[in-house]
């Protein structure tokens, strides 16, 4: 069996350097808090070429807070995306403000910047721009219409750890990132975990504040605000992993070219990357107009696949209030119904990588001419 | 560094090491991090533990709290009645719901609710808006159960258990958190039962509202990628839960040498003038802290802490006097604010040593407050 993530094979490679990293937490017994997250903290902040970073409990928490210490709340709007993870839209509305959802490009499946503008209102505060499937959103055009308008920009991070837009990290292009370190993350920790980054020191104390109970020195609360603290434990973990997300994301390219030479012209559609882009493929996403049959045909032979994501935000029961009619957005709403993606990790072998592209064209799933 | 700790999460991890070493090595080799085996594991030992039928296990003690009130329709709009002598996260906790909290004051032989003031309390709020009680059982010593809940009962309202300090604590012979409609508890290191890193666990004999809690705690989902409603992303994580659950193994026995280490400052302590910590018929103490009184109490602390002796003040500034907390008029709480500048935490954890307790008691006798 192929699977989608094999987190266990990474592990097996950096085992010695975690478990060592783990006793040296709990033998300082600094559980919450403590050196481990101060130094991934800086280093972090570091590899996405920004000031600033502070460590929360996961992703989701990480664009919340961010969003809050923006001073966003009720009766704001905030424009992403609906083609993404449920997440990006919960941090939204965790604030109390209401998500606003523009279309995607039908090619990278990310932001399409021409729909930004349509899209604000008196009531729009900022932008969040997900960097989806690894790939960095069209920044520069995005950068503008924010600027023009006094929007801020908050870029969703949560997949797309190393990823580059015209040589700039992500993360450091917007006016603040949010992370998550989500196990199977390209940077994923061995729990939950997320971060935020800046330039702006103010806004990352402001986030620090609100994930500790909005407390500035222990028992004296300035503001209200939550619990949401990355463990000093998965702070070590990741640590390590940092060390090697380069080289891994290297693997990724280089299993991404493999597939996309493969692939091309056939009617298993690839992704697209724009001239300006160096993704670092969190996954590996196709589209196929049968996707249920795809999906089968792969599974019979040994091969996992995946949806991300079947059903798009503005299509889910839990934002039927905002309204949205199916029909509204075409193309967020064809690539839910077309995409699946393909196994994706770094440690994947070019036998398996053989073994699954052989898979597609043995069950004859490409046309002949493209084989 | 202080020769005798006020609390030490390190001498817990050094006495199971070996266990929690395996635990953790066994939940990085099996490749699943979130919401696996070892969760749910420890969701059903727990419940078992506490004597409900369900537990839910989130990513700490507050959000425990705000997904209990949530799931039971706290909301925007409503009022619900807690103590301001209590750790911030209680709450932060409800307001994190959009409710806002009305402060009672507390017994202060027993540090908890004062079942008394609740009358007085309802009658001066607007009708129909008090939707819930949440009794903190502070220090490890549940609150008057039986006249909260009867009072609840009697108008109405929903009792939601803060238990982040009193694992294995019980009342009229039944463990807190089993006494509500949900009851929330926390794993931060420090616990009697503590992670080594964030946790908590919401437990309910409701399985409606324990199904509710599951889908708040990951995006309201009811199937994967399908969101029911607007949760939130909140979860145990299976490191931390392997760990909680051979920790559970030892939390009776640990207990029990909390309160010998209570049996003992009690004896050595009688007759310094001190006030002890005094237990409730009808209750056990869990000893998650042991507090004294002085009036003198920031002499002594820094007394003892020029002695090698760690203490803490749980908590220095009553909730309502926070700068973010206040409100206007101001809450009345005579007894919360007498006690706060005189309250005192010494040294308590299972691995303090009797000779490390008689120096601690030593020092004290010796102290001229």
């Amino acid at each position: 069996m192929i699977q989608l993530v094999d987190l266990n094979a990474q592990y097996n490679t950096i085992r010695e350097e975690i478990t060592g990293a783990i006793q040296s937490v709990i033998e300082r017994s600094t559980f919450v808090g403590g050196d481990e997250l101060l130094e991934f903290e800086r280093e972090f902040a570091g590899y996405c070429g920004v000031a600033n970073c502070v460590g929360v409990g996961n992703g989701t928490d990480a664009l919340y807070l961010v969003l809050r210490a923006l001073g966003i709340g009720a009766g704001d709007e905030v424009i992403t995306v609906a083609h993404t993870f449920i997440a990006t839209s919960e941090a939204i509305s965790m604030t109390g403000a209401r998500p606003v959802f523009v279309e995607i490009k039908p090619n990278t499946m990310l932001m399409d910047p021409d729909y930004l503008e349509a899209a604000i209102t008196s009531r729009t505060k900022a932008i969040v721009p997900v960097h989806l499937y690894g790939q960095p959103c069209e920044m520069d055009a995005i950068m503008e219409v924010a600027r023009r308008h006094g929007l801020k920009v908050i870029e969703d991070g949560a997949q797309a750890h190393g990823a580059k837009w015209r040589g700039q990290r992500v993360g450091s292009i917007g006016d603040a990132a949010s992370f998550s370190f989500y196990p199977g993350k390209n940077l994923g920790a061995y729990g939950d975990a997320g971060a935020v980054v800046s330039e702006d020191q103010d806004l990352i104390e402001r986030v620090r504040m609100l994930a500790n109970h909005g407390s500035v020195n222990k028992y004296t609360h300035k503001m209200e605000g939550v619990n949401s603290r990355l463990d000093g434990l998965q702070a070590a973990i990741l640590r390590v992993k940092l060390r090697y997300l380069d080289e891994w994301n290297q693997s990724r390219r280089r299993h991404a070219d493999f597939y996309l030479e493969s692939l091309a012209g056939s009617e298993i559609r690839p992704p697209s990357v724009h001239k300006d882009a160096l993704p670092v493929w969190h996954l590996f996403v196709v589209r196929v107009s049968d996707r249920e049959s795809f999906q089968k045909k792969l599974s019979d032979q040994g091969i996992a696949t995946g949806i991300h994501y079947p059903v798009p935000l503005h299509l889910q029961p839990a934002y039927e209030y905002l309204e949205i009619p199916v029909g509204r957005l075409p193309v967020t709403e064809k690539a839910a119904a077309e995409v699946v993606s393909l196994p994706m990790y770094p440690e994947l072998t070019n036998e398996q990588l053989e073994t699954i592209v052989n898979a597609i064209t043995t069950a004859k799933l490409l046309s002949p001419a493209s084989r | 560094m202080f020769t005798i700790p006020q609390c030490s999460p390190r001498a817990n991890y050094l006495i199971h090491k070996e266990e929690i070493d395996r635990a953790i090595a066994r939940v990085l080799e099996s490749g699943s991090y979130i919401l696996g085996d070892e969760v749910e594991a420890f969701e059903k030992e727990f419940a078992a533990e506490v004597g409900v039928s369900h537990a839910i296990g989130v990513a700490n003690g507050t959000d425990a709290l705000q997904l209990a009130l949530r799931a039971s329709g706290v909301g925007s709009g409503d009022l619900v009645i807690t103590v301001s002598h209590t750790a911030v996260a209680t709450v932060a906790a409800i307001e994190l719901t959009g409710a806002a909290p009305i402060f009672a004051d507390i017994d202060p032989v027993t540090y908890t609710l004062e079942p008394n003031t609740l009358d007085g309390i309802v009658k001066n709020a607007p009708a129909g808006r008090i939707k819930a009680i949440v009794p903190v059982h502070l220090y490890g010593h549940a609150a008057n159960m039986a006249a909260i809940l009867d009072f609840a009962k009697t108008h109405g309202l929903m009792v939601v258990e803060d238990c982040a300090q009193a694992h294995g604590a019980t009342f009229q012979g039944r463990k807190t958190g089993s006494f509500g409609t949900l009851a929330s508890f926390s794993f931060y290191p420090t616990k009697n039962l503590g992670a080594i890193g964030d946790g908590g666990m919401v437990v309910t004999n409701d399985p409606d509202l324990a199904q509710r809690v599951r889908l708040l705690r990951e995006y309201g989902w009811q199937e994967r990628y399908v969101s029911y409603f607007s949760g939130t992303n909140s979860r145990l994580d299976e490191i931390q839960a392997s760990i909680l659950r051979i920790k559970l193994k030892y939390l009776d026995q640990e207990n029990c040498r909390r309160q010998s280490i209570a049996a003992k400052y009690d004896k050595a302590l009688s007759g310094t003038g001190l006030s002890l910590p005094q237990t409730a018929s009808g209750a056990t103490h869990a000893y998650h802290q042991y507090v004294i009184r002085t009036d003198n109490r920031d002499g002594l602390r820094d007394y003892l802490a020029r002695h090698g002796v760690g203490t803490l003040i749980h908590y220095p500034v009553p909730v309502h006097l926070q700068p973010a907390y206040v409100q206007d008029p101001p809450a009345l709480l005579p007894e919360t604010e007498a006690i706060s500048t005189k309250i005192l935490s010494l040294p308590m954890y299972p691995e303090l040593t009797d000779a490390e307790i008689d120096i601690v008691c030593e020092h004290i006798g010796a102290w001229n407050g």
